[in-house]
């Protein structure tokens, strides 16, 4: 009868079983409309998470390949630099070496030149002073001789008169 | 002596011979608490997560599946949904004697109902573990002569599991409604001497009811939920191996 009371301890097995079927009700409940959600983004969240793990790693390791990749071609260069300083002073001090050498060169040459230029212009003016003697001596021997002195005399006297010249400078 | 009147449920409706009594209509009444405030809790969850519902939500979930876990093992990954609905039923039948309602837990069909329950489940797992003849063999063990006290022992399982919570529960209300009556009595005695109405007024029931309903209806019907759930975890787990 409705409005009936049960005693304090009793069994009905109708409340046993609706009690157990609440129960499995509420499991599909918590199943249905908590874990399953809840599970679900507690997973996407790890999964991000460890996506965000991964692209760290990645950069990371980007990162560290450019700067050794960078540490690589500045080390590149400075040696470059280096040598291209050394050999820039190599050159210089070839090119001035060949400088020195050319102008020294170039000293003998001139002073060879003069030094025959000397030569020359003194054989000449002994010559041309030889010509003028033998013109004077001619006429100095004509007028001496009272005579025409024939070239061949004349040729041997201007001889003579030279080495005698010569010899007593 | 005031009249103490300390019995079950009350039977609602009666159709020819199912009856449903008040446990059952307040367990209702739960179940409908339990899903709308997991409505409430998992709406709009967001894989940043950030919003309190959504972290008491995690909190539940995370708890349960590390209590099934460490209890069980991976092999039973799709109990924590059961464990959860055992803590969220008994726990909260419990606590609704403190709005005034007849707790579901303080009838004993109800925890004989979920401990038959548990032991389906642990006999089903022992089949599954050692067969049929080596589940029936398992009862000789270690000698035939211990059948009868295994046959006991196995019984003995889902017995105690349902007195223990269901002794908890109704203990307390017995407890409650004994101390009522007995500080009724003493303030009736105390204050006689007040005029009219005012020697009537149970001046004693204020401060110790309170305390005694600390215990028994929170701390009592936690534990209880909670030893509950974890010797299902145990046996069935143990059944398993």
């Amino acid at each position: 009868m409705p409005g009936e009371v049960q005693e304090f301890v009793s069994l009905t097995p109708w409340t046993m079983i609706f009690e157990v079927v609440n129960l499995l009700i509420v499991m599909l409940i918590l199943k249905k409309f908590l874990f399953k959600p809840v599970n679900a983004v507690l997973e996407q969240r790890q999964a991000e998470i460890g996506g965000m793990y991964q692209k760290a790693e990645d950069a990371q390791k980007e990162a560290q390949a450019l700067k050794q990749a960078y540490d690589e071609r500045m080390s590149g260069a400075r040696k470059e630099a280096d040598e291209l300083i050394v050999a820039a002073q190599d050159s210089a001090r070839r090119r001035g070496d060949e400088i020195v050498e050319d102008a020294r060169d170039e000293a003998v040459q001139l002073r060879r030149r003069a030094e025959e230029d000397i030569e020359l212009q003194k054989r000449k003016a002994l010559r041309e002073a030889r010509d003028e003697l033998a013109d004077m001596a001619v006429d100095i021997a004509g007028k001496v001789v009272e005579r025409e002195v024939t070239r061949e005399d004349h040729d041997r006297l201007v001889e003579e008169f030279i080495k005698s010249a010569g010899d007593e400078p | 002596m005031s009249n103490i009147e300390i019995s079950g449920a009350k039977i609602l409706v009666r159709f020819g011979s199912v009856v449903i009594t008040e446990t059952v209509v307040n367990t209702w009444l739960i179940m409908l608490v339990i899903f709308i405030a997991c409505r409430i809790l998992t709406r709009g969850l967001t894989v940043r997560g950030g919003t309190k519902r959504q972290m008491v939500a995690e909190w539940i979930v995370t708890k349960v599946n590390g209590l099934v876990k460490t209890n069980m093992g991976e092999a039973f990954r799709d109990y924590p949904p059961l464990i959860a609905a055992i803590m969220a039923l008994s726990a909260l039948c419990s606590l609704s004697s403190m709005v005034g309602l007849y707790a579901p837990t303080s009838d004993l069909s109800t925890l004989v109902g979920w401990s038959l329950m548990v032991f389906v489940l642990i006999t089903y797992y022992k089949i599954r573990a050692n067969g049929f003849l080596g589940y029936l063999k398992g009862y000789t063990e270690p000698i035939v002569v211990m059948l009868p006290m295994n046959i006991v022992s196995e019984i003995a399982t889902p017995i105690s599991m349902a007195f223990r919570h269901f002794g908890n529960v109704a203990s307390g209300t017995v407890v409650t409604a004994l101390v009522y009556a007995a500080l009724s009595a003493l303030s009736a005695a105390v204050f006689k001497f007040l005029p009219g109405a005012l020697a009537s007024i149970p001046f004693f029931q204020v401060g110790l009811p309170a305390v005694l309903s600390l215990y028994f209806d929170i701390f009592s019907s936690c534990i209880q939920a909670f030893i509950f759930s974890m010797l299902t975890m145990a046996y069935v787990s143990a059944a398993a191996q």
